[in-house]
C-alpha cells in the first residue's frame, strides 16, 4: 500500500439540494388522515405512533403546518357528523347512552391525536394562535354533536324529563346523567350554563310553584315546612351526586324562593297549625324548622320574630289588664316568670340563641309589664311572699335563681323608683315582724338591687338591716343593765329605728297601758343615756305584744296581737264592758285604725276574743264589748290580727304615687342642673334627651313634667334662656 | 329768664356732670334753655316735697296732653323716658324723655307723640319696650311676677293693635284656668313670640315638643279642644 495524499478534512454542506417532494405533504398528510380514520374505527392498534408523530413533525418542519391544521379541522368534522347522526338515531333510552358512550370514544381519540400532533400543538399553533388540539376536539364536538339542530333540544328535554322523573320518586341512572352533565362542563361553563343549567333552573321553578301551591292547600304548616325541607335536602343531594357544585346555591335560591319566601305569610299566618299555634304548643322541632327554612331567605327571620313579638304582646297585654289575673299578685309574677321560661326554652332550642329574638322577646316584655301601674308593687309582693314563706327549705342555688328571676323582671320596669318604695314597706314590715324565712336571701337580694342600681337604691335598705342589729345589741345592754329591776313585770323587746332609712310613717297617737308605761320609760332614758341629742318616738302602728290571758271557764291562751290589741285588751282587766266610744277615750286611738283593729278581735271566727254587742259585721259607734267568756281555739298560742303585707287600698295607692311623683321633681331638677352645669349651654329637646337617658334607671320622666322643672329653675335664676334663641339655656353660676 | 323760686327746687345752676360739656359749649346755649324749659315744665307737675312727678302729676298730664291715663301712648312715653317704677316719675327720667323727643313745651310734647308712637314699633324696638312693659308694671322690690289681671290689661295696652285675635284668645284663656295665678317674665316673653312666629288661629305649626313655655302648651290645648 502507498501512502495516500492527505486532504484537508472538511464539512462540505449538502452539495444536491434537498428537494421536497410537492406531493410530500399530500402523502404525509394520506398517512395522517388514514391514522385519524383508525383511530375513530377503534382500529388504532395497528398503528406506529413513533411513524405518525415522525410525519406530523416533519409536516409542520417542512412548514405544511397550516395543512396539517385544517386537514385534522375537516378530518374530524366529518367523523363527528357521522356520529351525531348516529346519535340522533338511537331510540328512547339509548339516546343518552349512545351519547356517552361516543364521548368516551372522541376523548380517547382525541387524546391518541393530540399526542401524535404534539408536534405541532407546540410550535405552529400557539405562534399562529389558533385553537390548540385538545380543545379544538371539543369545540367541534360542541359544534356538531351538542349543538347540532337534531341533538341539542333532545338532549335537554332528556336530561329534564330525567330530573323530573326523580323529583317524583323514580330511580334514574345517576352515574349517566353524571357523565352526561360532566361531559357539558367540561366543553366549557357557558355550555353547561346555556344548555343546561339555567333551562334546569327555570323548569325547576315552575316545578316548586306548582308543587308548593299544592303543599299550601292541603297541609298543615308544620307538614308543609317538612316537606320544603324534604325537596331542599333532595335538590342539594342532586347536585352534590350528579351536577356542577356550582348549580347548589342557583337551585336551592329556587326552591327557597318557590316553597318558602312566596308563602311565607300564609305559613306564618296559617289557622290552627302557624307560628303561634305552634308557639302555643311549644312545638320545638317544627319551630326549629321553620327557623332555619325561613332563615335562608330575604326578611324570613324577620318575619318570624315580628308574629312572635306581637304575639307576645297581646298576650302581655292580656295577662297585665285581666282583674282576675291581678286578684293575686303573687299568681300574676309567676305567671309572668311562666311566660318568660317559656320563651327562653323555645328561643334556646328552636331558634338558636338567636340575639335579635331574645331582645324581641325583653323588648315586649319591657312592653307590657309597664301597661300596668301596679306592676312594681306586684313584684315586690312577690318577693315578699318569697321572702316570707316560698322560699323554706329551698336550697341555696334555688334561691339564686328565683332571685335571679326577679331581678330580670326587675330591669323590665320603668318606674323602679315605685318599685323601691314598696320593697321599702314590705321589707320593714318583714323585718320588723321577724318574717323573713332567711337573711342570707333577704341580703342576696339587697346585693343584686346595688349592681343593677347603685348605692343609692339600696344604702337605705342596708340602714334597715343595721338598725336591726343594732338594735339586738341595745336590748342586751337594757337587759344587762335593768333585767333585775324587771322581775315579774311585763318584757319590753325595743327595735330602734332611723327616720330616714324606715318608710316614713305619720306618728299616731296611742295611749299605752299603765303597766307598760313605766317600762317604756325605763327605756328611753337608758336608751338617751347613751346616745345624746337624739329623739325617740314610738311608732305604735308597728308594735306587737304577747299576751296571756285566761277566760272566765278557766281556758287559757298566749295571744300575739298587735300593739293597739294590746291597748285595747289591758283595758278589760279593770272592767268587763266597754262600750266603743269609751275604748276610743282610753286608747286615743285614730278611729279607722281602732275599728279595724276591734274588728279583728271581735267579728273573726277562731280569734273572738271580745264579744260585740250587736253580732253585727261592722264596728258602730255605739257597740258595747265584752270578754268573750266561751273563747275556744285549739291552739294555745293564737295570733289575731293580720300583720302580713297586703295589696294597697285605693287611697293608699294614691298616697304612695303621689309621693313618688313628689320624689321626683327634686331628682329631675338635679339632673337639669347637672347636665346644664356641665354643658353651659343647651337646647330644648337635647336637654330633656340627656334629662331622660341621665333619669332611665330610675324611672321614666314626662317630659312636660321635666318642662316644668325648667320653668321653676328659670324662675329662681339657675338657668335662663338665651335673648336671641329662646330655644336655648344656659346655666347661670 | 326767671327762674321760679320754690324751696327745694334745684337750683338750674346746680348743674350734674353730664351737663357741664354743654355749658361749656357756647353754641350750646339754646340747649341749655331747651332743659331749662324742660325742668319748668317738671316742677308744674311734680310734688314740692319729694321731687317726683306722682299719680296726680301724672294724671294732670295725661289730661293736658289728652291722653288717657291708661293708654299705650302713655306707656311709650315712660319707655322714652327709662322709666323705673310705675307711677312715678324722677326729674332724671323727665329729662331724659324729654330731652330725647326734643319737648321743652307740652303742645311740642304732644306733637312729638305720634313719632314716638312709630319709633316704638319698629321692631328692633318694640321687644325691648314690650319687656319694658311687664317690669314697669312690677310695683314691689322684689316682685318677679305679675298677676293675671294685670296680665290682661297689660296684653291689651301693649298687643291689642297688632295681634288683637291672639290677645283677646290668651286672655280669655288666662281668666279661665285656674292653674295660674301669676306669669313670670319668662312666660311674658314667650307669648310675644308666640304671636310673632305661630300662625293664629290655626295654629299649624305649633310643636309642644319645642321650648315653649307650659302655659302656651296648655294654651294651645286649650283651643284645640275648643275646635273639636
Amino acid at each position: 500500500m502507498g501512502s495516500q495524499k492527505k486532504r484537508n478534512f472538511q464539512i462540505e454542506a449538502f452539495k444536491h439540494r434537498v428537494v421536497v417532494d410537492p406531493k410530500y405533504a399530500d402523502k404525509t398528510w394520506k398517512i395522517l388522515e388514514h391514522a385519524i380514520h383508525e383511530i375513530y374505527n377503534h382500529n388504532a392498534s395497528g398503528l406506529s405512533f413513533e411513524e405518525l408523530y415522525r410525519n406530523a413533525y416533519n409536516m409542520v418542519l417542512h412548514k405544511f403546518g397550516e395543512k396539517l391544521y385544517s386537514g385534522l379541522v375537516s378530518t374530524m368534522t366529518s367523523h363527528l357528523k357521522d356520529i351525531s347522526k348516529f346519535i340522533e338515531a338511537a331510540q328512547g333510552g339509548l339516546f343518552l347512552e349512545e351519547l356517552n358512550r361516543k364521548w368516551a370514544d372522541h376523548n380517547k381519540a382525541l387524546q391518541m391525536i393530540r399526542d401524535i400532533l404534539m408536534y405541532m400543538d407546540r410550535t405552529f399553533i400557539p405562534s399562529t394562535h389558533k385553537t390548540p388540539v385538545h380543545e379544538l376536539g371539543l369545540n367541534l364536538w360542541r359544534d356538531n354533536i351538542i349543538h347540532s339542530s337534531k341533538i341539542q333540544t333532545r338532549l335537554l328535554n332528556t336530561l329534564l324529563e330525567l330530573v323530573l322523573r326523580e323529583r317524583n320518586g323514580e330511580v334514574i341512572n345517576r352515574g349517566l346523567m353524571r357523565n352526561i352533565i360532566k361531559m357539558l362542563m367540561d366543553l366549557g361553563s357557558s355550555v353547561y350554563q346555556e344548555d343546561f343549567e339555567k333551562p334546569f333552573l327555570e323548569v325547576s321553578a315552575d316545578f316548586y310553584r306548582v308543587e308548593s301551591q299544592k303543599f299550601i292547600e292541603c297541609c298543615d304548616c308544620a307538614d308543609y315546612l317538612k316537606k320544603a325541607e324534604r325537596r331542599l335536602n333532595e335538590e342539594m343531594e342532586r347536585v352534590s351526586q350528579y351536577l356542577d357544585a356550582k348549580s347548589e346555591v342557583k337551585i336551592t335560591n329556587v326552591v327557597e324562593k318557590e316553597m318558602i319566601a312566596n308563602h311565607m305569610l300564609r305559613l306564618v299566618h296559617m289557622e290552627n297549625s302557624g307560628l303561634v299555634n305552634m308557639l302555643l304548643d311549644d312545638k320545638y322541632d317544627d319551630l326549629g324548622r321553620m327557623y332555619n327554612l325561613f332563615r335562608r331567605v330575604p326578611n324570613g327571620l324577620s318575619t318570624i320574630r315580628e308574629v312572635m313579638t306581637s304575639h307576645i304582646r297581646d298576650t302581655g297585654k292580656h295577662l297585665v289588664t285581666d282583674p282576675e289575673r291581678l286578684r293575686d299578685p303573687v299568681e300574676f309574677v309567676q305567671r309572668l316568670l311562666d311566660e318568660k321560661d317559656k320563651y327562653d326554652r323555645i328561643i334556646g332550642s328552636s331558634f338558636n340563641n338567636d340575639k335579635t329574638f331574645q331582645n324581641a322577646l325583653t323588648s315586649s316584655f319591657e312592653y307590657f309589664i309597664n301597661l300596668n301601674p301596679r306592676s312594681p308593687e306586684f313584684i315586690s309582693l312577690f318577693v315578699d311572699d318569697k321572702l316570707r314563706k316560698g322560699l323554706k327549705g329551698v336550697s341555696e342555688e334555688d334561691v339564686e335563681i328565683i332571685l335571679d328571676k326577679v331581678m330580670m323582671l326587675f330591669r323590665y320596669l320603668q318606674e323602679k323608683d315605685v318599685f323601691e318604695k314598696y320593697y321599702k314597706q314590705h321589707l320593714a314590715k318583714r323585718l320588723l315582724s321577724g318574717k323573713t324565712v332567711s337573711d342570707d336571701a333577704e341580703r342576696s337580694l339587697i346585693v343584686k338591687l346595688k349592681t343593677e342600681c347603685g348605692y343609692q337604691f339600696t344604702c337605705k335598705l342596708e340602714g334597715m338591716f343595721t338598725d336591726m342589729k343594732t338594735s339586738q345589741d341595745t336590748m342586751q345592754g337594757f337587759n344587762s343593765a335593768h333585767g333585775a329591776d324587771l322581775g315579774d313585770g311585763p318584757t319590753l323587746a325595743v327595735t330602734v329605728l332611723t327616720t330616714g332609712s324606715w318608710p316614713t310613717q305619720p306618728s299616731i297617737t296611742c295611749n299605752l297601758p299603765t303597766e307598760m308605761l313605766a317600762l317604756c320609760e325605763k327605756f328611753r332614758s337608758y336608751y338617751l343615756g347613751t346616745h345624746t341629742g337624739r329623739r325617740l318616738t314610738w311608732q305604735t302602728n308597728m308594735g306587737t305584744a304577747d299576751i296571756k290571758a285566761t277566760f272566765a271557764k278557766g281556758q287559757k291562751h298566749e295571744l300575739h296581737v298587735s300593739t293597739y290589741q294590746m291597748c285595747v285588751l289591758m283595758l278589760f282587766n279593770n272592767a268587763d264592758r266597754l262600750s266603743y266610744k269609751e275604748i276610743e277615750q282610753a286608747t286615743e286611738i285614730p278611729a279607722s285604725d281602732l275599728k279595724r283593729c276591734m274588728q279583728s278581735m271581735a267579728c273573726v271566727k277562731g280569734k273572738n276574743v271580745l264579744r260585740k254587742e250587736p253580732m253585727s259585721k261592722d264596728i258602730g259607734e255605739d257597740d258595747v264589748f265584752f270578754v268573750n267568756d266561751k273563747f275556744t281555739n285549739k291552739l294555745y298560742k293564737v295570733k289575731i290580727g293580720t300583720v302580713v303585707a297586703q295589696k294597697e287600698t285605693e287611697p293608699e295607692k294614691q298616697e304612695t304615687r303621689q309621693r313618688v311623683e313628689e320624689d321626683r321633681k327634686p331628682q329631675i331638677e338635679a339632673a337639669i342642673v347637672r347636665i346644664m352645669k356641665s354643658r353651659r349651654v343647651l337646647d330644648h329637646n337635647n336637654l330633656i334627651a340627656e334629662v331622660t337617658k341621665q333619669l332611665q334607671s330610675r324611672f321614666l320622666a314626662n317630659p312636660v313634667e321635666i318642662k316644668k322643672r325648667i320653668e321653676s329653675l328659670i324662675e329662681r335664676d339657675f338657668l335662663e334662656r338665651d335673648n336671641v334663641d329662646r330655644k336655648l339655656y344656659r346655666y347661670l353660676a | 329768664m326767671s327762674f321760679p323760686r320754690k324751696t327745694g327746687s334745684p337750683n338750674p345752676m346746680s348743674i350734674k356732670a353730664n351737663d357741664v360739656d354743654l355749658f361749656h359749649s357756647a353754641s350750646n346755649i339754646a340747649l341749655m334753655q331747651l332743659l331749662e324749659q324742660i325742668d319748668i315744665l317738671f316742677d308744674t307737675y311734680a310734688n314740692e316735697m319729694t321731687n317726683l312727678i306722682e299719680a296726680s302729676g301724672i294724671e294732670e298730664l295725661c289730661s293736658d296732653l289728652k291722653v288717657g291715663a291708661d293708654d299705650v301712648r302713655m306707656l311709650m312715653l315712660a319707655w322714652k323716658m327709662k322709666a323705673k317704677k310705675q307711677g312715678f316719675i324722677t326729674q332724671d327720667e323727665w329729662r331724659r324723655g324729654l330731652k330725647a323727643l326734643e319737648a321743652n313745651s307740652l303742645e311740642k310734647l304732644q306733637r312729638a307723640l305720634p313719632a314716638l308712637e312709630r319709633e316704638v314699633m319698629r321692631p328692633s324696638n318694640f321687644k325691648d319696650f314690650y319687656a319694658f312693659a311687664f317690669r314697669y308694671s312690677l310695683t314691689e322690690e322684689r316682685q318677679k311676677t305679675l298677676d293675671i289681671g294685670s296680665i290682661c290689661l297689660l296684653l291689651k295696652i301693649v298687643l291689642g293693635s297688632q295681634f288683637r285675635p291672639q290677645v283677646d284668645s290668651f286672655t280669655q284663656y288666662l281668666q279661665m284656668q285656674k292653674e295660674y295665678k301669676v306669669l313670670t317674665f319668662d312666660q311674658w316673653m314667650g307669648f310675644y313670640q308666640f304671636c310673632n312666629e305661630i300662625s293664629f288661629p290655626d295654629l299649624n305649626n305649633y310643636d309642644d315638643q319645642l321650648a315653649w313655655p307650659l302655659v302656651l302648651d296648655s294654651f294651645v290645648e286649650w283651643i284645640r279642644q275648643k275646635n273639636n
